[in-house]
């Protein structure tokens, strides 16, 4: 077993950590979260850098990669910048398009990239009436007699969905009905006619746009199928391991960001005569985040490992995103719990990081879908 | 052409601990490019990809900078090729015997330099000498204080800022140039780079192996920390009459 970095890994990390520094000093970062978007110029140096083509595959232009230097890249990068980024959303759009699509389609990629460092793709899954519950989606494409078809829906939570060339839409193949299991995943252009969007605001998380999108009788041709007909869902499927992966690598950076802010106030911090970290009861507190820290680290590199072993994951990561994304709320809790008043106000960050924490017990499927999939998995294990 | 920047690797100062003796204790400091050496190699780099040129970093460091995350670091920056002397005799060695030695492994750069890059000063005992030191060396001319570089019919023209004023200077090569950190912004290392550093050359020596001598000009006494002065705990405040005169009196007394 080890637990060591190679020399590339821990060259990736100084790079992010420029980067960070670079890119998103405290300032920049609230003007990120009032703008409601990573400017242009983060977005072309991270693009600069050769970020976004990690794990990409060689045909495409890309860096191959193993999950866990993706799950190291991403926590540190959330540790450095202390703020949500929608890097890693893109990243798993364009993997979707290069493992899925055809060469044509995965040309894309680079393709926008060439122009600018903005994210290329966002998934179009959820809708108002389904999510994890995919059978009960609405969204539909419709064969026409000149060989077209023509798609019509809603989609909601697409994150990245209002500032990026293209979508990626899962809908349901000619019937719209719960019981008609064929679906497929479609390529479409942003600016294609008959879609519109609406911005949805959150509580947290606001440099990463949020939208409903609208599908109103669009035009979509057969070269836009990514992927076999009727198995989109299958698709999407394989990688949702990965991305439950990367909202916990997220989750982890943002939580290191706050404990590192709150240990170094709490040795800061005098009251009573003598710095604050000297008092027991905050000591619990670092000591509580501490363990959250470790233990979220070390299962979540373990599920790494495990992925690019090539085992599933299914149930063990389940369990992480549940029980991780819930401790890492608590651990930002305590942080600001640590900075006492002060942490309840925007003077520092460990309040905007415990909004965002927030978003990730839902993100890629909530707490409960977790512990559902975790617990019809579990029992499997014990032999009868 | 060939271009070649001397760099320097370091103990990172945020590693390095002061004893109560007021030594400082770097062993377990990590190496690194020392830190306006950085933003040589981006000139160098830059000018070197405009030209066409093949960009080789000299090192005369001590003697864990050989250590292969070092190489790989410089190596991921623009340098096609590595070459460096790796040797304790080198942690603290004066300018002139810093110079000798990267004066030694211009001469072992395939087909000559024509143009060789330093940085201000090292992250460590910033003398910003060796420019100069390495040029007389070698035999060539040196301008420092560089803030920005082009190849123009075959010379060198340089911007050299001073205080008031910018020169416009050119310069047959070779010659030695020290430049301003602030004539590039070091490129951040991409993976990409950083994967492809680990398969260009580098020739790490050690001074012996590398046939330099080591013998300074100038010997070291000690090298300490300044002592720690204790917190005054004087509080001034503007609402006392007299304070604001107080405070600027004893600001202005440690300055004089």
């Amino acid at each position: 077993m080890d637990f060591s970095l190679t020399d590339e890994q821990q060259l990736l990390v100084e790079s992010l950590q420029e980067y960070a520094e670079r890119y998103f000093d405290d300032q920049s970062v609230m003007d990120m979260y009032e703008a409601h978007q990573v400017p242009a110029e983060a977005q072309d140096a991270y693009r600069d850098a050769g970020f976004p083509f990690m794990g990409l595959p060689e045909e495409v232009g890309g860096i191959p990669t193993d999950h866990v230097t993706l799950g190291l890249m991403t926590e540190k990068l959330y540790e450095f910048t202390g703020a949500m980024t929608p890097f890693m959303t893109g990243m798993l759009a364009c993997a979707d398009l290069a493992e899925f699509g055809t060469p044509e389609q995965a040309a894309v990629i680079m393709e926008e990239y060439e122009k600018s460092g903005q994210s290329v793709a966002a998934l179009c899954l959820s809708e108002p009436a389904a999510g994890s519950d995919n059978m009960g989606m609405t969204c539909v494409t419709k064969k026409q007699a000149d060989g077209s078809f023509i798609l019509s829906g809603q989609k909601t939570w697409v994150t990245n969905g209002a500032d990026v060339p293209y979508l990626i839409v899962i809908a349901k193949d000619e019937d719209a009905s719960r019981d008609n299991t064929k679906m497929s995943l479609w390529l479409v252009k942003r600016e294609t006619p008959g879609i519109s969007t609406a911005h949805l605001t959150k509580i947290g998380q606001h440099t990463v746009p949020f939208v409903e999108v609208y599908f109103d009788d669009v035009v979509v041709t057969e070269d836009q199928r990514i992927g076999e007909a009727g198995a989109g869902w299958l698709l999407l499927m394989k990688n949702f391991e990965f991305e439950r992966c990367l909202v916990v690598a997220q989750g982890l950076g943002l939580a290191q960001a706050a404990q590192n802010d709150a240990v170094k106030y709490a040795k800061e911090r005098i009251a009573f005569n003598k710095p604050i970290i000297t008092n027991p009861r905050v000591q619990d507190l670092i000591e509580e985040n501490e363990i959250i820290l470790q233990q979220t680290r070390h299962w979540l590199y373990y599920c790494l490992w495990k992925l690019d072993q090539g085992e599933s994951i299914n149930a063990d990561i389940a369990m992480l995103k549940s029980w991780g994304t819930r401790a890492h709320v608590q651990l930002a809790d305590n942080a600001i719990e640590i900075f006492g008043g002060l942490g309840y106000t925007e003077e520092v960050r460990v309040g905007r990081i415990w909004r965002d924490l927030r978003g990730n017990m839902l993100a890629g499927g909530t707490c409960e879908v977790m512990d559902y999939i975790a617990g019809r998995a579990i029992p499997k294990w014990y032999a009868d | 052409m060939n271009i070649a920047v001397a760099v320097k690797v370091v103990p990172d100062d945020q590693d390095i601990t002061v004893a109560p003796d007021r030594s400082l204790d770097s062993s377990k400091a990590h190496q690194i490019a020392s830190e306006y050496d950085l933003n040589a190699i981006e000139a160098a780099a830059q000018l070197a990809e405009a030209e066409g040129a093949r960009l080789v970093a000299i090192s005369a460091s001590n003697a864990k900078a050989g250590d292969m995350k070092v190489r790989k670091s410089i190596l991921s920056r623009g340098p096609e090729e590595l070459l460096m002397i790796a040797d304790d005799a080198y942690a603290f060695a004066d300018s002139r015997t810093t110079a000798k030695a990267l004066a030694k492994l211009v001469g072992d750069v395939e087909g000559g330099v024509d143009l060789v890059v330093c940085g201000d000063g090292s992250a460590d005992m910033y003398a910003g000498q060796v420019n100069v030191q390495l040029a007389s060396v070698l035999g060539v001319p040196c301008i420092n204080s560089v803030t920005a570089m082009r190849m123009e019919n075959g010379a060198l023209v340089v911007e050299r800022t001073l205080d008031d004023v910018v020169e416009e200077i050119e310069v047959a090569l070779p010659a030695v140039v020290g430049v301003s950190p602030d004539i590039a912004l070091p490129r951040i290392a991409g993976m990409r780079e950083i994967l492809a550093a680990g398969k260009k050359p580098a020739t790490v020596n050690d001074a012996a192996a590398a046939g330099v001598d080591t013998n300074g000009t100038v010997e070291i006494d000690s090298v300490v920390a300044p002592e720690l002065a204790d917190r005054k705990r004087e509080i001034f405040d503007t609402k006392n009459d007299g304070d604001l005169d107080a405070f600027i009196d004893a600001v202005a007394g440690v300055i004089r």
